[in-house]
């Protein structure tokens, strides 16, 4: 019993799954820059990081986002397989380092985004043999 | 940034580490309800009820707060696109442990993906 049918209805939940995705990085990466200067070695410093961190909105805002893509992820996997969503969900992979770019000033090069490709590659073929393994049976 | 690579490594691993043990302790939980898959509301409620006073289930979930502790770490010393894209270990782990714990029969085309996986992190590691 395979569910196949990605319907535009789906595609953009699924889309919307990818942005949410993408926002909920950035929400850590700028919860994280609330404070600096620490030394991951020294317990001390690390309390008062992440105390700095959960004090932050953009990890609240994070968490609460993590709370909207588990929703929408339920309502996608109830309509479609796995197998067929995490392809089409997996452009978080490049959505992110885009993101990263525009608002984070981060720089990519070339073998990076190589690097990218290959992981984005790799995500897909283990989703897709998810499909592979349910059609044998087991 | 460079000296510093193998200690953000080292971290980005343990917390995919934190990440597939979560995931181990919420697939033992609900595979010891035996729930098959339905729309009846009532009996998904049940489920999740039945699911939530399972030990293992908060179990897990201390495992995923480490997770988001030692994700926020590294998110604190890399850069996101680095962090993100190196994160996908976690599908490493997740292969092995489905391998040797679960016991479960891993597909070439799924060690495939992997192995693509690994030589992306390797690649994004690098740069």
């Amino acid at each position: 019993m395979f569910k196949k049918k990605v319907t535009l209805r789906i595609l953009l939940l699924l889309i919307t799954s990818d942005i949410l995705e993408t926002a909920i990085q950035f929400f850590f990466k700028k919860s994280a820059l609330a404070q600096a200067e620490f030394a991951v070695f020294d317990l001390g410093s690390v309390v008062v990081f992440l105390k700095a961190v959960f004090c932050s909105p953009f990890l609240w805002a994070g968490l609460f986002t993590v709370a909207a893509v588990f929703i929408i992820w339920s309502a996608i996997l109830s309509k479609i397989d796995l197998s067929v969503a995490v392809p089409i969900a997996s452009f978080s992979y490049i959505l992110v380092p885009i993101v990263s770019i525009i608002f984070l000033h981060e720089k990519i090069t070339v073998l990076r985004w190589l690097g990218i490709f290959f992981i984005l590659a790799g995500v897909i073929l283990v989703s897709l043999s998810s499909k592979e393994r349910m059609a044998e049976g087991k | 940034m460079k000296e510093g690579l193998l200690i953000i490594l080292s971290l980005i691993a343990l917390t995919s580490l934190c990440d597939t043990i979560n995931q181990l302790f919420l697939k033992s939980a609900i595979d010891s309800l035996n729930f098959s898959l339905t729309f009846n509301i009532i009996k998904i409620f049940k489920f999740i009820l039945q699911l939530l006073i399972k030990p293992r289930l908060w179990l897990g979930f201390v495992f995923s707060v480490i997770s988001l502790c030692i994700w926020l770490l590294v998110l604190s010393k890399a850069d996101l696109n680095f962090a993100f894209s190196a994160d996908s270990m976690h599908y490493i782990f997740i292969a092995l442990a489905s391998r040797f714990i679960l016991k479960e029969k891993i597909t070439s085309l799924r060690w495939l993906g992997t192995g693509l996986i690994i030589v992306g992190i390797i690649f994004v590691s690098l740069s």
